[in-house]
């Protein structure tokens, strides 16, 4: 692991995170709780920028619209907050809860999630199904876009060298938007089979919007997008909601492991989206 | 490459390889209560508290360490004066091999340094990446329940002296 590395930097700013990135003369990489990078097994890294004893990227804030959260916050500071509160602060709050253990909790980062993706990770599912925007920060310009240009076009090949993933920004959801989680997995510990995230918005009896991401079932994230449109503007129902979920389950590409098969996974897609569309819609009810 | 770094309230300055895992040093640096096990981050009996979060430092690089607060088990009590976990682990019967004590410890302090009324639930919650196989659950459940009310005991008869 990591087997031409000779160097760490420990910036204590962005500013300074950022100018470390983008030396030219060594190959650099950023790390913060450090687990992506235990799994990856880079050689070809040289040098490491540290990003854990940045101040300014660890925080939960509130302001009007949005929660604030910074990226190198801990997903357990996520899962223990009092500040995330509605259906965004739920989801937010049950998805970190579910991330391995305590112990890695405390090493994994909202940012972090986000920038490594792999087929296991949680939030980024729950970034997509809230519609969260990422700031990038690149020194001082920075830049917000939203979430599935970073899952689209993967984080690695979207940042420039110098650039970090800063802050990531979830609207407030109100009264009316009910939000689900779900994942199977065979220890709380494992990687997971297949996770689910839905937000769902009702407006005078009539689905409003309607967000379905996958992940784990299929190798990276994904949006159900066919059917959300099949559910948008519909009176909500039973039928309706496993109509939608078969819909879904068709339109992914499933992946299958030692863990399970495809055909497995597809079974039990189908009832988690159910399932998972129908808590939130209950939700969205009260 | 040099490591400086605060290990149970000394300062070390540690000579490391710069892709040394944390578990790696400390265990080099004399701290054998950091066990190896799974070295993935799935069992937890390499955890230490890293400026006061529990962590698996087998899937921490050292280099990540610079500046920091390391504690270890050697830096909560030792055998004529135990910590309160550690006596309570003792007298509970949470400890047969032993493998997973000090990862278990760690985590237990950690949650009673946020949280000094711990219900079983926040127990559960927060040992939930230790893993035992010889105690079964149970019997680690009380250690930390008890020691919560043990150490809530010596606060107070400590209040009351003043």
């Amino acid at each position: 692991m990591l087997k031409k590395l000779t160097q760490f930097y420990h910036p204590k700013t962005i500013e300074e995170a950022c100018l470390f990135l983008g030396n030219k003369e060594q190959k650099t990489a950023i790390i913060a709780g450090g687990t992506s990078e235990a799994l990856r097994q880079d050689n070809s890294i040289e040098a490491l920028v540290d990003i854990s004893q940045v101040k300014e990227l660890a925080y939960i804030n509130k302001d009007t619209a949005f929660f604030r959260i910074g990226a190198g916050t801990p997903v357990q500071d996520i899962y223990k907050s009092a500040a995330l509160t509605g259906p965004s602060g739920n989801l937010l709050k049950t998805a970190a809860g579910k991330i391995g253990s305590t112990l890695l909790r405390n090493s994994i980062t909202a940012g972090g999630n986000l920038a490594a993706i792999f087929p296991w990770s949680d939030m980024p599912l729950v970034y997509m199904a809230l519609d969260a925007e990422i700031v990038c920060r690149k020194g001082k310009p920075k830049r917000t876009v939203p979430v599935q240009t970073i899952i689209d076009q993967k984080a690695p090949q979207f940042l420039d060298k110098a650039e970090i993933i800063a802050e990531i920004a979830i609207p407030c959801y109100g009264k009316g938007t009910g939000t689900s989680f779900a994942k199977l997995v065979k220890t709380a510990n494992d990687y997971s089979m297949a996770t689910v995230a839905t937000r769902l918005s009702i407006k005078n009896g009539l689905i409003e919007q309607v967000r379905i991401a996958i992940n784990a079932i299929t190798a990276s994230p994904v949006r159900c997008l066919e059917a959300e449109k099949m559910l948008t503007g519909q009176k909500p129902g039973a039928e309706l909601l496993a109509a939608a979920a078969k819909k879904a389950a068709d339109s992914l590409t499933i992946r299958k492991d030692f863990r399970a098969s495809r055909e497995y996974r597809k079974e039990v897609c189908e009832v988690m989206i159910r399932r998972a569309l129908g808590e939130a819609l209950e939700k969205a009810g009260k | 490459m040099k490591l400086n770094t605060k290990i149970n309230g000394k300062a070390f300055c540690l000579e490391i390889q710069p892709n040394a895992t944390l578990m790696d040093v400390l265990r080099q640096a004399g701290m054998k209560s950091v066990k190896f096990g799974c070295g993935e981050g799935s069992c937890g009996s390499c955890a230490v508290m890293i400026d006061g979060r529990p962590r698996n430092s087998c899937i921490t690089l050292a280099g990540c360490a610079e500046g920091a607060e390391i504690l270890t088990v050697e830096g909560m009590g030792n055998p004529e004066n135990p910590h309160v976990l550690q006596k309570a682990f003792v007298d509970t019967g949470s400890t047969q091999c032993g493998y997973c004590n000090p990862g278990s410890l760690i985590a237990a302090k950690a949650l009673l340094d946020k949280n000094p009324n711990p219900t079983a639930e926040d127990v559960k919650d927060a040992l939930d990446g230790n893993l035992c196989r010889c105690t079964g659950y149970v019997k680690r459940i009380d250690a930390v329940l008890q020691a919560a009310a043990e150490s809530k005991k010596t606060t107070k008869s400590t209040r009351g002296k003043k």
